[in-house]
């Protein structure tokens, strides 16, 4: 860290006491009213203390930007105001009427309205009972009845009030039917129709295409002007700062910096949640030596194909594309999660044949799923279960598990990625997000892997615990592990990536070495139909890379 | 309907073939009425045993079916419900043997009024219903282990409190309720429809009922939009426990005797297959009344059909397992089929 930085820092620092600040009144916010006051509220998971607020104040008519790495208490301050929490001290008032804790209903009466990003709907019920969940339409009498026509009505009505054209969801579809962004979709409408005073967003954008992720921002901005208060969770800061009126950066449950919108440069911000300066990892030079590690020849499965493709060993090899451009599905073909229909794979110059995951597994290749908790860890289970399930069998003797073996092997596997806990016995489910990965990748680094796949590693994962995984990708490749990596995000490939194979309707459409690709020259290939990538064509930003449907066609008929 | 059935969540395919447009209808009919299926098997399964035996059409013979379906059927309802939420009733065979001696012995042994000996018994079973959903809610006990707990308390109850020997000599009306017609229905099967008329306009029709469709699909969903999700959990526990009351009170009536060994002999097991075979998921928030009446039906179909068939007496539990197998595997493969796009 450079001096006039870490200069800046401190200042920043004792500028954004907390304290002083809400005392005398954010510079853009005189006299406003106050739409939640919290004072002292704190928050303990065992002894970890995971959120210590002693003062803040939330204004009427802004939107307030939160950022903070994982494990920072950006989760445990919404839960808490929002009642799924409960706090262990302190007081909340929402317009001057104090919130009791830990109760949702008791948070909604008082206008405290929450969206999350796990998309707490029920995916059995349709988009009217999901929207109407918990309450009765205010044009119906009924008090015990279900009254079917007012409830589609009320339904229609909400999508329509967040701006969707009507009928671009079918309101009698059952949820789990629907794709993921009109999930997303629905869990706002859902919010914006309780008329909240305090509208949490966490991670709303995080699943959306451009053009849903515009409506949202624009219904946050929205709720703001009408004087009620939006608290927009993020990981994406260019777009927290772009709608935001004032940022909270939290750090270990704690408010480190409380900005308004002209300080908040996303320097600054980085700073603050990771309390000082990540590594920018230089651009990597094509490998041009190294044996092939895995070949495929006219690869062909459902919505693939043909591919042909090399990777090298401690080759990292990007996979871009938009979303259906068939980037997954080549990572799980070549795991062996979905089968190949015809061409041919070489690994380490055997044939390559898998059936299932388990011939992958088998052959040297790893899997690390997208979504940690439902795919890769058992959560409840300790840190040593987790990590060892893998090499159950070299750390057995004749078929029996010898514990001592097995914690001392979890140790070791644990330590090798940094894992930061108190000992293996403790659940997985109890470490920070960041170090969740970090044990997945040790379990995957246990079984020696030739191959490393990876899908979409990114989502909700905040510049902190990005870094750590791009430094963990980096280990193995440098152990000579061929690591495969497909990714939405451009910036993530171009910086961990040697070389990026661009998708485009099932086929690779260009693989592009480090030093001749550019966010615009990818776009082009992934978006286009041309082999050969042209002059970059209107850069509409990297959203683009993750395009959402259509407007009107939200799952519509 | 189109663009996200052909399309996979993932969105990493291209779309499939437009299947023609009535088909297309067909198939989304088969999606959304999951119960299709069980009501075709209900309907082939009788019009092929009929053929076959000319006894299994006869008046008589429905009607020992529809009484039989009292048992099974009400059981199967308030299992439902429980199942619905996410839970199991393991005690509903138990408790409703243990219900047909409480009523009796209040009867016979301590005096009172039928009337009387009924409603006590309702109300002890809905105690033990609603213990039940405070250990599961409030004190986090799994399902399966209160209600084994109930299941051996009560199977231990019944022959505790009659030393093993039946209960001789209750009030006929007991076994008005058991024997009586109406216009040749009897008021079994017809106790067996209120019941499941009553459940669907209760889970169809209220807003407790969609509740508790919201409780077992997403309980984290439902507890963040404010539903007692505790209350409505409860609330299945007692209606599930009963309607086991029920079916105990109209069991002793028919035989005009309270035996204890007839408690508990798995008919549990039956109301919980009845259950999946009507398209009810073991992890709640998915299946309707109509799918349930509809296993209930066909289960009964089956084994009444075996005895119309004159299978041996040994090999029908068998024929009825195999049956169920592959009713179940149908259902399965039929789901795959039409899931698959889903996934």
């Amino acid at each position: 860290m450079t001096q006039s930085q870490s200069k800046a820092q401190s200042k920043a620092q004792s500028q954004s006491k907390p304290q002083s600040q809400s005392q005398s009144d954010s510079p853009d916010a005189p006299g406003r009213a106050v739409t939640a006051r919290l004072r002292g509220v704190h928050k303990s998971y065992g002894p970890t203390r995971v959120l210590d607020l002693p003062e803040l104040d939330l204004y009427a008519g802004q939107v307030v930007g939160v950022v903070g790495e994982n494990g920072a208490g950006k989760s445990t301050l919404m839960g808490t105001l929002a009642g799924s929490v409960h706090r262990d001290g302190g007081e909340i008032e929402i317009d001057g009427r104090p919130l009791v804790p830990g109760s949702t209903a008791a948070a909604q009466q008082l206008g405290v309205a929450l969206v999350s990003q796990e998309f707490p709907l029920v995916g059995q019920l349709s988009v009217t009972e999901n929207l109407m969940l918990g309450r009765r339409p205010r044009a119906s009498r009924r008090r015990f009845l279900v009254d079917r026509k007012a409830q589609r009505a009320e339904a229609a009505a909400m999508l329509t009030d967040i701006g969707l054209p009507p009928d671009s969801v079918p309101l009698g579809r059952e949820v789990r039917l629907l794709p993921a962004p009109t999930r997303q979709l629905l869990e706002i409408a859902k919010g914006w129709g309780r008329a909240p005073r305090l509208l949490i967003l966490d991670e709303p954008t995080s699943s959306l295409g451009p053009v849903e992720a515009a409506l949202v921002l624009a219904l946050a901005r929205r709720l703001a002007d009408e004087g009620g208060t939006v608290l927009f969770i993020g990981h994406r800061l260019d777009e927290v700062r772009e709608i935001s009126d004032r940022v909270l950066v939290l750090r270990n449950g704690r408010l480190v910096a409380d900005l308004d919108r002209a300080q908040a440069d996303e320097d600054r911000l980085i700073r603050e949640m990771v309390g000082g300066e990540i590594s920018h990892l230089a651009p990597k030079e094509a490998l041009t030596e190294g044996e092939v590690l895995l070949g495929l020849s006219q690869v062909t499965a459902d919505g693939l194909g043909p591919v042909d493709l090399e990777i090298r060993r401690g080759e990292i090899l990007g996979v871009a594309g938009l979303m259906g451009s068939g980037r997954s599905r080549l990572v799980h073909t070549v795991a062996g999660a979905q089968p190949a229909t015809g061409g041919q794979m070489v690994l380490d110059g055997r044939r390559y044949r898998p059936r299932h995951a388990m011939d992958g597994v088998a052959a040297g290749v790893a899997l690390i799923p997208e979504d940690r908790k439902e795919q890769a860890l058992v959560l409840f289970a300790p840190i040593k279960a987790n990590v060892t399930v893998g090499v159950l069998r070299e750390i057995s003797s004749r078929g029996v598990l010898r514990p001592g073996r097995q914690r001392a092997e979890a140790q070791r596997i644990a330590e090798g990625v940094n894992v930061r806990m108190q000992s293996v016995d403790q659940p997985v489910g109890s470490l920070s997000g960041g170090n969740q990965q970090r044990a997945i990748f040790g379990r995957a680094f246990a079984a020696k892997p030739k191959l490393l796949l990876r899908d979409a590693p990114t989502r909700g994962v905040d510049v902190g615990a990005k870094a750590e995984i791009y430094e963990l990708v980096d280990r193995a490749a440098a152990a000579g592990t061929a690591v495969l990596v497909a990714s939405s995000e451009l910036e993530e490939l171009l910086w961990i990536c040697h070389r990026i194979a661009v998708m485009n309707h099932g086929r690779v459409v260009a693989v592009l070495d480090r030093a001749e690709a550019t966010k615009e020259r990818i776009m082009t290939a992934a978006a286009g139909t041309a082999h050969d990538p042209g002059p970059a064509v209107d850069p509409a930003g990297p959203a683009e890379v993750n395009p959402s449907t259509e407007p009107g066609t939200w799952g519509a008929a | 309907m189109t663009t996200h059935l052909t399309r996979p969540a993932t969105g990493a395919d291209k779309p499939g073939p437009a299947a023609p447009g009535r088909l297309r209808n067909l198939t989304r009919i088969l999606v959304e009425t999951p119960e299709a299926g069980i009501i075709a098997a209900c309907v082939v399964v009788f019009v092929s045993i009929a053929a076959n035996a000319s006894t299994y059409a006869s008046v008589g013979n429905l009607q020992v079916m529809g009484r039989d379906l009292a048992q099974v059927g009400i059981l199967a309802i308030g299992e439902s419900l429980v199942i619905l939420t996410g839970g199991i009733d393991l005690s509903v065979g138990a408790l409703a043997g243990l219900a047909g001696i409480l009523a009796a012995w209040f009867n016979v042994s301590a005096g009172m009024p039928a009337p009387l000996a009924i409603l006590l018994t309702l109300l002890i079973c809905a105690v033990i219903g609603w213990w039940h959903g405070m250990m599961v809610t409030k004190l986090n006990v799994p399902p399966f282990v209160i209600t084994l707990v109930t299941y051996t308390v009560s199977i231990g109850a019944a022959l505790a409190i009659t030393g093993g020997s039946p209960i001789n000599g209750i009030d006929p009306l007991f076994s008005n309720l058991s024997a009586y017609y109406v216009d040749q229905v009897p008021v079994p099967a017809l106790f067996f429809v209120g019941a499941a008329v009553i459940a669907w306009f209760v889970l169809e029709r209220t807003y407790v009922g969609r509740q508790v469709y919201a409780v077992g699909g997403n309980k984290e969903a439902a507890r963040l939009v404010g539903i007692p999700v505790a209350r409505r959990i409860t609330a299945t526990y007692v209606a599930s426990s009963c309607l086991a009351g029920v079916v105990g009170i109209l069991v002793i009536g028919r035989m005009n005797v309270a035996d204890p060994s007839v408690g508990g002999s798995g008919w549990e097991l039956t109301a919980i297959a009845a259950a999946v075979v009507g398209g009810v998921s073991l992890f709640g928030g998915e299946g309707r009344i109509i799918g349930i009446a509809a296993g209930a039906i066909l289960l009964e179909f089956i084994s009444n059909g075996l005895l119309a068939l004159k299978v041996s007496a040994y090999d029908q539990e068998m024929v009825q397992g195999a049956v169920l197998g592959v009713a179940i595997l149908l259902d399965r493969l039929r789901a795959r089929r039409f899931t698959r796009v889903r996934s």
